[in-house]
């Protein structure tokens, strides 16, 4: 396994200042995510995993403290090089899918694929995600493990190097969301992408390289697999 | 209860910017609504009043001449209440400048109360008949006074029977028959500077025309319930022997049917321009509460499951839409009786009429009752799903908007061409199909308000042109007293800057075709006149033909002859007996104003059995020496009137700008509609889609791309609607003509090109801003926050 690393994290915080109130949702934070890793960050609801994920994905900024990615200064970029940055190396996955709704199963990933120079074909895309025969429903004609797939192909299409997921399972039955982890871990293994996944779940926690476990904003252990499990073979 | 309130006010605080929109048109309509409806109560009402007030005649019969006693005689008629004998009479008018105007020199048997269309004083005092230092008293018109810087106490000189004759005046006076006080229907608007009013007892008219003992005109007020048709035939026998000139009754009267045509046209309006803001101010309203209601389901629900009634829910949402009436009915009547205070003094100038004033509380109640009823239905239809949530239903998620196929994905080939921005924008337009509908209707009604306003400037320009610059084309046009032998023109022709001179022949007639008859002017041209042309209704300059005639439009179609029709003509001169001839006519031409019939010299001669005899001549002079023309032409006695074509355009353009403020205002009005429109429907579908905008930012679309798709979406909503647009408005110009149009007044629907660029390019303006408006915010659009909800 390549120990490049992707993205760095040094002392970086983020505070949200809502009137009066100042919620430190992010304490100083030491973090490097490698190529082609399967990072899962657990914590509780509130412990700071989505506010991680969000500044590693280039859709915030830190308060304080530093992020790169490879040579690039992230807490130093401009908007437009942030948005340079999400659209060619990073792929996000919500709970909620968040597709058009306008928009086929096809045409979201077509949306997505418009969007950089050398994507990869929509067709196998959809078929690696295992959707191969419905895609020109609308995603409201679709169950949820359906349109989870469609926004992993969406994201996926783009070839991002760093695959952001958070909560991937939150809203799906207990096996869909383990077809959804198996698809994720079979998206690290093809195209050697950077999955980082963010769940409550304490037992997604074995399909990992490695494990962040966040509580109160802050990263209370990093805990290294000896090996990954498969989805298949964990309980919760 | 009060929790609900609350709700209500955060609601419309959240959505301030839309609330003030839709409370904009519906101050723009409710204050159109109370501006114009006042105005024409104001001026339906002054109407009224002056004319019972001055006993307003409801028949007009003009004799050649008849002793003074047919007035008693005709009183004695059953079914006649009021009779006025008088003399009338347009005479010429030497100015102290030595300067020619005209006047309609009018005579009133005294006392004057109770006579028929008697005069209201409004400055000095009431002539006498026999003043004591002798000569004769005179009330003119105000405006007349006023533009020609006059005093009371000085004299004004006219010329009657040859003679020149000084009238004192004592006072300023306005009557029933002179509210507008124009010439002729040729005139297009009033010259006080030319045109007056002289008012003087009748027996010095008598003394003045030489007249004594006789009358010209009789004034008749019917009995209520009178058979009218058999009274007038009855007078007209009566008078027959007097030679019969004209008869006709008060709708055909000048003044009265022009301010007719001003309220008629004028009450259309007011009930059109506002009910198209309502209108579309209550589709928004309904488009944006169902909106509302969809967002807001599962705390509907929750209400309802706590056990609040459908009803109070229902009050709640359609509290909403009452408040944006109330506020807009509000504003609305301020501005609205602001804008009939400016209305009123408009009208002031144009009419001669007291008390056009006041405002009517009915009219407020009425705005407030207008815009609550559109708030109550946008409101009511608006909520109308409340009542079909169900509390436990509504807890689940909602099922997400359906896309379905729209009209594009039945052509694959264009449609696969279509990037996926487009395609979102096109299945989401095409998905809500009554916001879409709301957006191209209100695109449709702003760009056609924009073109039947830019029409009316066009019409102005029309009328300019056509008559000013193709019918008549003579510096000065100048009549006479009575038919001269055309030598008389000699001395004009050796004027010095004289360039050129045509003559021609004015006749009064009546016109009788297959028992009907009307009365007309046959203007009798000379062989070989270019400075005044006819023109068909294609618009096409007519020769003036040797023999027959040419009928005006509306006299033709009173008469329902047509083109090789043999028409009966009886020359109704004021002097000698009448002629009747037969003769074919020719063809038919189209006047703006009123109605000419035209035909040649010669054939007009033969009317009269005449040779060689005109009534004036239309002169083309030297710009630079034009002044001293003028001023040599007023001291040849015999001229009746001179008429500066320059000056005509000049009193007409500055009459004119307070048309192009209310086609201003107009134009402002339909910018904000549009904008408003267009407003609305972005922030509505921003507001729908905020989530999957946010997605497209994660995903790495910039913000430009993002309001890009905005963008997309308002222009394929707002150019269908800009196209549609335009013969929309043509439609409702053609439409609003023909329902102004009158038996005096037609008007072609000419609109200039430019004036569907200028509609298309304020259209688009609207567009461009409200994008704009509503796009400002987008850099806001918080990626993260609307990653992480449902709905
Ligand atoms: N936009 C925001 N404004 C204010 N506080 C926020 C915002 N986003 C997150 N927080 C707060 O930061 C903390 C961490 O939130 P988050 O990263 O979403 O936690 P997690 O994803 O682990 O549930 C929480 O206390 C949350 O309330
Ligand atoms: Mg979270």
């Amino acid at each position: 396994m390549a120990e490049a690393v992707l993205v760095h994290l040094q002392d970086v915080t983020k505070t949200y200042v809502m009137g009066e109130v100042t919620v430190e949702a992010l304490k100083a934070t030491n973090l490097d995510i490698l190529a082609g890793e399967v990072l899962v960050i657990l914590g509780p609801s509130g412990s700071g995993k989505s506010t991680l994920l969000n500044l590693i994905g280039g859709m915030d900024r830190v308060s304080s403290g530093e992020l790169s990615f490879r040579q690039q200064a992230l807490h130093l970029a401009s908007n437009n090089q942030l948005t340079a940055y999400r659209r060619d190396h990073i792929g996000f996955v919500f709970q909620f899918y968040n597709l058009i709704s306008d928009l086929t199963a096809w045409e979201n990933v077509e949306l997505a694929a418009t969007l950089v120079d050398n994507p990869l074909s929509t067709a196998e895309v959809l078929e690696q995600v295992g959707l191969k025969e419905r895609l020109d429903h609308f995603p409201a004609q679709l169950s949820g493990g359906e349109q989870q797939r469609i926004s992993i192909a969406r994201a996926i299409v783009k070839r991002p190097l760093i695959l952001l997921c958070d909560e991937p399972t939150g809203a799906l039955d207990y096996q869909t969301g383990k077809s959804i982890l198996e698809l994720l871990l079979d998206v690290n293994r093809r195209h050697g992408s950077t999955v980082v996944i963010v769940t409550h779940n304490a037992a997604i926690g074995a399909i990992g390289d490695r494990v962040v476990r966040m509580s109160s904003g802050r990263i209370a252990e990093i805990q290294v697999n000896a090996y990954r499990a498969s989805p298949e073979g964990i309980e919760w | 209860m009060y929790v609900l309130y609350r709700k209500l006010w955060r609601g419309i605080w959240s959505n301030k910017g839309q609330f003030f929109a839709m409370a904009l048109v519906i101050t723009i309509g409710i204050s159109l609504y109370v501006a114009m409806s006042t105005t024409y109560s104001n001026l339906g009402y002054a109407q009224e009043r002056f004319y019972d007030d001055n006993n307003f005649a409801d028949h007009y019969f003009y004799v050649v001449r008849a002793p003074e006693g047919v007035g008693k005689q005709i009183a004695g008629i059953p079914g006649v209440e009021k009779v006025t004998a008088r003399i009338q009479q347009d005479v010429a008018v030497i100015k102290e400048d030595g300067s020619r105007a005209s006047a309609r020199l009018t005579s009133y048997p005294l006392p004057l109360s109770g006579q028929v269309n008697s005069v209201a004083l409004k400055q000095g005092r009431l002539f006498e008949a026999y003043p004591a230092n002798g000569g004769a008293e005179a009330l003119l018109d105000p405006a007349y006074l006023e533009a020609n810087g006059l005093n009371l106490g000085e004299q004004v000189e006219i010329i009657a029977e040859g003679r020149q004759v000084p009238l004192t005046v004592v006072g300023t006076a306005i009557g029933p028959e002179f509210i507008y006080a124009i010439k002729d229907l040729s005139s297009m608007v009033p010259d006080p500077k030319t045109f007056g009013i002289f008012m003087i007892p009748l027996n010095q008219a008598q003394e003045v025309f030489n007249l004594p003992g006789q009358v010209n005109q009789i004034l008749v007020v019917f009995a209520p319930g009178a058979d009218i048709e058999a009274v007038v035939s009855q007078i007209e026998d009566l008078l027959s022997p007097y030679g019969n000139l004209a008869s006709y009754p008060r709708k055909n009267q000048l003044s009265h049917s022009l301010l007719d045509s001003e309220l008629t046209s004028g009450r259309i309006m007011a009930k059109f321009f506002p009910i198209i803001f309502l209108a579309i101010a209550a589709s928004i309203q309904i488009i944006l509460l169902r909106r509302m209601i969809r967002m807001q389901r599962s705390q509907i629900g929750i209400m309802k499951g706590l056990g609040v009634s459908n009803a109070a829910v229902l009050f709640h949402y359609c509290s909403y839409a009452l408040a944006i009436s109330a506020v807009g009915a509000l504003t609305g009547s301020i501005l609205g009786l602001l804008f009939s205070r400016s209305l009123n003094q408009l009208y002031a100038t144009y009419f001669n009429l007291p008390n056009v004033e006041g405002f009517h509380f009915q009219i407020i109640m009425y705005s407030f009752i207008l815009a609550a009823s559109v708030g109550m239905a946008a409101g009511l239809s608006g909520s109308a799903p409340i009542v079909n949530i169900n509390p436990a239903e509504s807890m689940r998620a909602q099922p997400p908007g359906k896309s379905t196929q729209n009209i594009l994905e039945r052509f694959p080939f264009w449609w696969r061409r279509l990037s996926p921005l487009w395609k979102m924008s096109f299945r989401s337009v095409a998905r809500n199909r009554m916001r879409t509908l709301v957006t191209v209707g209100g695109v449709v009604a702003a760009v056609s308000l924009l073109l039947i306003s830019f029409f009316m400037n066009d019409a102005i320009d029309y009328m300019m042109k056509q008559y000013y610059q193709k019918e008549m084309l003579y510096h000065y046009q100048v009549r006479f007293d009575q038919p001269v032998l055309s030598s008389e023109t000699l001395a004009i022709s050796r004027l010095d800057g004289v360039n050129s001179v045509e003559t021609f022949i004015e006749i009064p007639v009546k016109i009788h075709f297959k028992g009907r008859n009307v009365e007309d002017v046959v203007n009798g041209q000379a062989q070989g006149n270019q400075l005044k042309t006819p023109f068909d209704s294609e618009g096409n300059p007519m020769a003036i033909p040797e023999e027959g005639i040419i009928l005006g439009e509306i006299t033709a179609r009173k008469l329902g002859a047509e083109v090789g029709d043999l028409i009966t003509v009886e020359t109704t001169f004021n002097r000698g007996a009448p002629m009747i001839s037969e003769l074919s006519v020719v063809s038919i031409n189209r006047q703006l104003f009123g109605s000419v019939c035209y035909t040649s010299l010669s054939q007009a001669n033969r009317l009269l059995h005449e040779a060689d005899v005109i009534t004036g001549c239309m002169l083309l002079v030297d710009p630079g020496r034009s002044a001293a023309i003028e001023a040599q032409l007023s001291e040849i006695t015999g001229i009746n009137s001179i008429t500066s074509r320059q000056k005509e355009i000049d009193n007409i353009t500055s009459l004119m700008g307070s048309s192009m403020l209310f086609v201003g205002i107009m134009i402002f009005f339909s910018l904000i509609l549009g904008l408003a429109i267009i407003y609305n429907s972005i922030v509505m579908s921003y507001n729908e889609r905020k989530k999957e905008l946010a997605s497209l930012l994660t995903l790495g679309f910039t913000h430009g791309e993002v309001s890009g798709l905005m963008l997309k979406d308002t222009l394929i909503q707002a150019v269908p609607g800009l196209i549609i647009g335009l013969p929309t408005g043509r439609w409702l110009a053609v439409f609003y003509i023909s329902s102004v149009s009158t038996d005096m007044f037609t008007f072609p629907v000419i609109i200039s090109p430019l004036s569907y660029v200028l509609s298309l390019l304020v259209g688009l303006g609207f567009i461009l801003a409200g994008y704009w408006l509503a796009t400002r915010g987008l850099s806001s659009l918080d990626m993260i926050e609307m990653s992480k909800y449902v709905d």
